[in-house]
């Protein structure tokens, strides 16, 4: 039992002690100021320019830089549907996949494209060699970098600077930040032994005599990127689960930080930007505050194992079942709530097999966003949860309530708002159709709560553009498909639109000098304040869900 | 008749009022047939035109937040 | 006088408001009307909820067959209670726009309707309606009239009584030309002679108008924090709307279907009902305040500017010190006594009526000298800007003297006197401690100088602390030369100061701030003043200043009171105050009804451990949050109208006091009350 919590509590000493390094360095890069891979990368950057036709990179106002998000978007995911729609046509098949359904293509492709990489599918039985290197992995790295992007220019508004410039971003935020982790972390994963191949599937004679297909491919660079982009979308079917894509201990370590390092980071680099690392370290404490808790109760729930099982045994057994043996309880716990937190979305585990307390530790991090949460947007809605509660308190004091200096007013109440209501829009009311018509619509596996939680969960899953599933859904039909499409992109747009305007609304204040009746938002006390409203705002609006998930799902375990 | 006719058209509520009613009808037969308890024609009629109601109230609450000002 | 005009203001409208509270009551339920509460989001959705909830009391099986127990009961009670949800948010703004009805109308009845004088261009009188009076007119008022309107007097000299708005019974000298005694206010009587009176507003558009629109609540546009705060009150009652309207079919999914009347209390517990329903009340509240000080502002807008000020912009003279300056000490110079030079300013003091020259005269006769010389015999020689002195001519030729030092100087060689080296030593002396030096002489020998001392005005160092430590920065601009300046402003403590200042300095002063983002409060009264006065972000003019002045400001206080710019700070403060702190109290509040009606309408998914609270059943859960949620609205009442106590603390201890007091208690105090409740409830048998 010791070993366990160990391992987790060295893994999170490893983010903390990574955060203040990457959070600086990713501040140098989109600071402008010199790096020292700039001697090797600048070449790489110019090409890269060339290629999308950029000449010179002026700065974007908000709605240059939405419309360029959006239509490098659209461009990138039409590419990719062709691709996947076209696969058997195309070079690099060594296993021969066929055609995909036009659904799961359409699913497949926002789900890449959003970042959220949820699949509906099995990777190595239905996506090319050549799909998942060049559509899916690109749009491993163009996504993950939209999103850091966007969560760039929007702490660039916060701090009174303009936005910048969309494919400067996109571009640095690839050859800077993502190409060269992913570089180093490869190379390690190869190292801890994930392989990296073009050759087909091995076709071997087991001890038994019989013919086994083994699916391999060039896995370790997916992988890293997966990991360190948030995005979650797996080589193979079981995701990080595989032997192959997480084979031992070493490459679950490299794994669950790489899920962390970029969001964790960028609080710090919000620190920089506004010289008010005090402030940032305060904003880490709101999220460890959460997050720690949530890693307890879902190590305990499964170190204490299903009560009735236990009961059956007669001892305290940990629940094993959906978990790799390697990896045991604490490892696949620690990595169920980090992969949730950051809406990164791989797996080693079978989250439909955790603890009512995981299901709702899960659950509740999909549902607030913020606990670390997506590349670039989560750092975002943490300040926009900020922004709210410096609203509602900041009246207390006496004052139009101001952070970093800059009134909060109706236009920004609106933008914040937005992202407030899109999260609940997105989920609550396609799983209440889809659990009106259950027969119809839902393939659930397991009736009753756990059922509800399945349903809930995917649609979580899919607006905070997390890609993990509940599984035990037959979720391959077109129904699912399209909803959860629809939910993705809610999820996803709605509320880059409305950070990118809320920042811009910002940016172009004038400052209000900082002065004693100026509610300071670096204070402890605020900080807790900031905690309290999220739980208000966020967990309040699905505590219903939640009670009749794995709130009820635990009662009913209990003996 | 007509001038009446058209008046009451012309009327904003009224308007929206009887649109409401008149997809209420349409809508509830398919809510009558997807539903597996067994409701009367009025209870469906009633249960749709609520439907309805919320979302009106929701399309009323995005107007207010988008023009607070209005109201 | 401020305060004896206030409690009389007060007790008119205590007058007025006889059957305020009956009035109210009728008011809520007129209010009912849909068209009335559509503009109020919150309240709107309980009232769509109430209609619900009343047509299921009629059929219960209007939407199924009704899974509750009893519904007829049930639905019959909870419709009660929504209405009375209903009533109590109405009730809330009808008390508060009562009030300021009240007070509208002591104010209205100076405004009767009379037959006013209109002064033709070829010079002939027609009587007309003051009410067909318009901008630009000229009128002619004669002792014994009401002065129909706002206006400017541009011939002739009156005494007139503006008791009726200021409560001052003294009356006042108005004549043309002056800075201060030119403009006249309508609804103010004319006691003698008569005067010639252009008309600077439309009728319905004076200030006495602009003051009832805005108490009355008639003419109440939303302030730019009001409605950032509707918009999040709007989105948070969409969230709900959302989650409660989804919750039937899941609820249906996991077997515990819940009916459409606890959805329908679900939903109006957890929307914001409680901030919803006294928002406006506290609005209305916050103007009402702001005349009950005895100020006109010209829109909320303004008074909610003033909470966010940083600077004030204040003159010396009657803000910071008193209006005049008292003679301090008598400085000997020359080898003479004290008693010499006292006598020697006594007696050219004697005709002095000015308070300068009373405070010598009543120095010296503290010292023990007396007058000698024959009043009616002698001659007084008054102060004028060009002589810088004043004096008196004895009878026996010995012109006695006392001034600007220079101005003495000058009077004393030219009858071929010496200056004494000490003059200049003493001069800079008193200078240094921030004191005027007049110099006294009798003939061609100087006798000493007079210290006079401004009197920086009792208790205005402690206001100033306030303001700092609410974060106000104080400049104060005065005449006086840096020296000076600079003693004083060290002794009232404020932050800094424009000395030898031109109106012109004050409009620069108040861009130079401006500039930094900060916001700006000023007062003025003069003409010169009106381009300041409508730079700064907050103008207060006096409302014995200039016409032009009054129109720049966006407040006027009728008691001509600078000090009022700190009070008025402190009411667009308390406004905000108390918005905040109703909001984070009606939010945290929905922590303790989710607990009290998750668990009673889902104790069949057993979660029946969640009802921490230990509710009898269901329906007395459900019963007892929304009895604590339509009961909170007129216990608050006093709170919203009244407004929570402005402390002068910093931004953060202000936090951590009303984060305790209105977060925490409210998420602790409704856990208690629907506890409290459902014993009631249970025991009365209601379910």
């Amino acid at each position: 039992m010791l070993q366990g919590w160990l391992q987790i509590a060295l893994t999170l000493l490893i983010v903390i002690v990574i955060t203040p390094l990457l959070g600086r360095y990713i501040a140098h890069v989109f600071l402008n100021e010199r790096t020292g891979l700039d001697a090797i990368l600048n070449p790489l950057d110019r090409l890269m320019y060339r290629a999308i036709g950029l000449r010179s990179m002026p700065d974007m106002t908000g709605w240059q830089y939405i419309r360029s998000v959006l239509i490098s978007n659209f461009m990138m995911g039409a590419a990719v549907l062709m691709v996947l729609l076209l696969q058997p046509l195309l070079p690099l098949n060594p296993t021969g996949v066929g055609m995909m359904n036009w659904d799961i293509a359409l699913h497949t492709t926002i789900s890449f494209l959003t970042n959220t990489d949820q699949q509906h599918y099995s990777g190595e039985t239905t996506l090319s060699y050549g799909s998942q290197v060049f559509a899916l992995g690109f749009l491993m790295f163009t996504s993950a970098a939209t999103g850091l992007a966007v969560g760039i220019a929007f702490i660039r508004g916060l701090t009174g600077r303009s936005l910048g410039n969309f494919y400067q971003d996109l571009v640095l935020s690839i050859t800077r930040i993502l190409l060269p982790i992913s570089l180093v972390g490869a190379l390690l994963l190869l190292a801890a032994g994930v392989p990296e191949t073009i050759a087909g599937a091995l076709q071997l004679k087991t001890l038994e005599g019989t013919m086994q297909t083994i699916a391999r491919g060039p896995v370790a660079h997916f992988e890293i990127i997966k990991q360190l982009g948030e995005n979650g979308g797996g080589f193979f079917g079981a995701n990080s689960a595989h032997p192959f894509e997480n084979p031992n201990g070493w490459t679950n370590l490299i794994e669950t930080v790489a899920m962390v390092a970029i969001p964790s980071s960028l609080i710090y680099t919000y620190g920089i930007f506004t010289h008010n690392l005090k402030q940032a370290w305060l904003v880490y404490a709101i999220v460890l505050a959460f997050f720690i808790p949530f890693v307890i109760i879902t190590a305990i729930g499964e170190f204490q194992g299903n009560p009735q099982v236990n009961a059956i045994l007669g001892e305290i057994s940990p629940n094993l079942e959906g978990k790799e043996v390697r990896f045991g309880w604490a490892q696949t716990a620690l990595w169920a709530v980090t992969t949730t937190a950051t809406m990164c979305g791989a797996v080693n585990g079978m989250h439909d097999s955790l603890m009512p307390s995981g299901g709702f530790s899960t659950l509740l991090n999909l549902f607030l966003q913020i606990v670390w949460g997506g590349q670039g947007t989560g750092t975002a809605y943490l300040f926009v949860y900020l922004i709210l509660a410096v609203f509602l308190t900041g009246l207390m004091v006496g004052r139009t309530p101001e952070f970093l200096g800059r009134k909060i007013e109706k236009t920004e109440i609106v933008f914040a708002s937005v992202i407030l209501l899109v999260h609940p829009i997105a989920i609550l009311i396609p799983a209440a159709i889809t659990l009106a018509f259950p027969e119809a619509l839902a393939g659930i596996s397991n009736p009753g709560f756990h059922g509800l939680s399945q349903v809930i969960y995917e649609y979580a899953s899919a607006s905070a553009n997390n890609g993990s599933g509940f599984e035990g859904l037959g979720d391959a039909t077109v129904w699912w498909n399209l909803s959860a499409g629809v939910s993705i992109l809610l999820g996803r747009y709605v509320p880059i639109v409305a950070l990118l305007l809320l920042a811009e609304s910002m940016s172009q204040k004038q400052p209000v000098p900082m002065t004693d009746g100026t509610l300071r938002t670096d204070t402890g006390l605020f900080t807790s304040i900031t905690g309290v409203v999220i739980l208000i705002l966020g967990v309040l609006t699905f505590l219903p869900v939640l009670a009749l998930g794995p709130i009820a799902e635990a009662f009913q375990l209990s003996p | 008749m007509e001038t009446v006719l058209r008046r009451f058209w012309q009327k904003r509520v009224p308007r929206s009022l009887l649109l409401v009613l008149l997809s209420a009808v349409t809508i509830a037969p398919t809510v009558q047939a997807a539903t597996g308890i067994s409701l009367d024609r009025g209870q469906v009629f009633a249960l749709v035109l609520l439907g309805m109601t919320t979302l009106s109230l929701s399309i009323y609450l995005f107007v207010v937040i988008v023009q607070p000002e209005r109201f | 006088m401020d305060t004896k005009s206030r409690s009389s203001r007060q007790a008119k409208a205590k007058a007025a408001s006889q059957g305020l509270y009956q009035r109210a009551m009728k008011e809520s339920v007129l209010k009912l009307d849909p068209r009335v509460q559509i503009r109020n989001p919150v309240m709107f959705l309980v009232w769509i909820g109430t209609i619900v909830t009343a047509l299921l009391t009629i059929n219960p099986s209007l939407f199924g067959p009704p899974p509750d127990q009893n519904p007829l009961l049930f639905n019959g009670l909870v419709t009660l209670i929504l209405l009375f949800t209903l009533l109590f948010a109405n009730f809330a703004e009808a008390v508060a726009e009562g009030r300021g009805k009240a007070q509208a109308d002591s104010l209205r009845a100076t405004q009767s309707d009379s037959l006013a004088r209109k002064l033709a261009q070829d010079g002939t009188i027609q009587e007309i309606s003051s009410t067909a009076l318009r901008k630009g007119d000229v009128i002619k008022v004669i002792a014994g009239d009401v002065i129909p309107v706002d206006g400017e007097v541009t011939q002739g000299v009156a005494s007139v009584d503006e008791s009726a708005i200021t409560g001052e019974s003294a009356p006042v000298l108005k004549q043309p030309g002056t800075d201060i005694a030119s403009s006249v206010t309508g609804g103010t009587r004319i006691l003698s002679d008569e005067l010639t009176i252009r008309v600077t507003s439309d009728p319905g558009k004076g200030f006495i108008d602009r003051m009832i629109a805005l108490v009355e609540g008639a003419e109440r546009s939303k302030t730019p924090n009001e409605i950032a705060l509707t918009v999040l009150l709007a989105v948070l009652t969409q969230v709900f709307l959302i989650v409660i309207a989804t919750l039937s079919p899941i609820a249906n999914y996991v077997n515990s279907p819940v009916s459409i009347t606890v959805l329908v209390s679900l939903l109006v517990a957890l929307i914001p009902t409680t901030i919803g329903g006294l928002l406006s009340a506290i609005g209305i509240a916050g103007m009402d305040r702001v005349a009950q000080f005895n100020v006109i502002a010209t829109s909320g807008r303004a008074v909610e500017a003033c909470g966010d000020i940083n600077t004030l912009v204040l003159d010396k003279t009657g803000t910071i010190t008193l209006g005049n300056r008292l003679a301090e000490a008598f400085i000997p110079v020359n080898g003479y006594s004290v008693k010499d030079i006292a006598q020697v300013a006594l007696d050219s003091s004697i005709f002095d009526e000015t308070p300068e020259g009373k405070s010598i005269v009543s120095l010296a006769e503290r010292l023990g000298v007396v007058v000698t010389i024959d009043r009616s015999a002698s001659d007084g020689i008054d102060f004028s800007a060009r002589t810088r002195m004043s004096g008196t001519d004895l009878p026996d030729g010995t012109h006695v003297r006392k001034g600007a030092v220079d101005a003495v100087k000058g009077f004393v060689r030219s009858r071929g006197g010496s200056i004494p080296a000490e003059l200049d030593a003493e001069y800079e002396h008193i200078s240094g401690l921030g004191g005027t030096p007049l110099a006294v002489c009798q003939n061609n020998d100087i006798y000493g100088i007079i210290y006079l001392k401004d009197i920086i005005k009792p208790g205005i160092k402690e206001r100033f602390d306030q303001l700092r430590r609410m974060g106000i920065r104080t400049i104060m601009l005065t005449g006086d030369n840096r020296i000076t300046a600079s003693v004083i402003a060290r002794e009232a403590g404020v932050d800094d100061f424009i000395a030898e200042a031109t109106p012109e300095d004050k409009i620069e002063v108040i861009r130079a701030e401006q500039a930094k983002g900060k916001l700006v409060a000023m007062t003025g009264d003069g003409t010169n003043d009106a381009p300041a006065l409508a730079q700064a972000n907050v103008g207060v003019a006096m409302n014995s200043g200039t016409q032009a002045a009054k129109e720049a400001a966006n407040m006027v206080d009728l008691d001509s009171d600078p000090t009022k710019l700190i009070d008025i700070v402190t009411i667009g403060k308390q406004l905000l105050i108390t918005r905040g702190a109703l909001t984070t109290f009606s939010i945290a509040n929905d922590i303790a009804k989710y607990f009290a009606i998750i668990p009673a309408i889902f104790a069949g998914a057993g979660i029946g451990k969640l009802n921490v609270m230990g509710l009898a059943s269901t329906q007395s859960a459900v019963l007892s949050a929304l009895i604590y949620n339509a009961l909170i609205i007129p216990a608050l009442i006093p709170l919203a109208l009244k407004g929570v106590k402005f402390r002068p603390l910093t931004a953060n201890q202000l936090l951590g006091r009303n984060i305790l007091i209105y977060g925490l208690g409210g998420v602790i105090a409704p856990f208690i009350a629907i506890k409290a409740l459902d014993i009631i409830v249970a025991a009365v048998g209601l379910a």
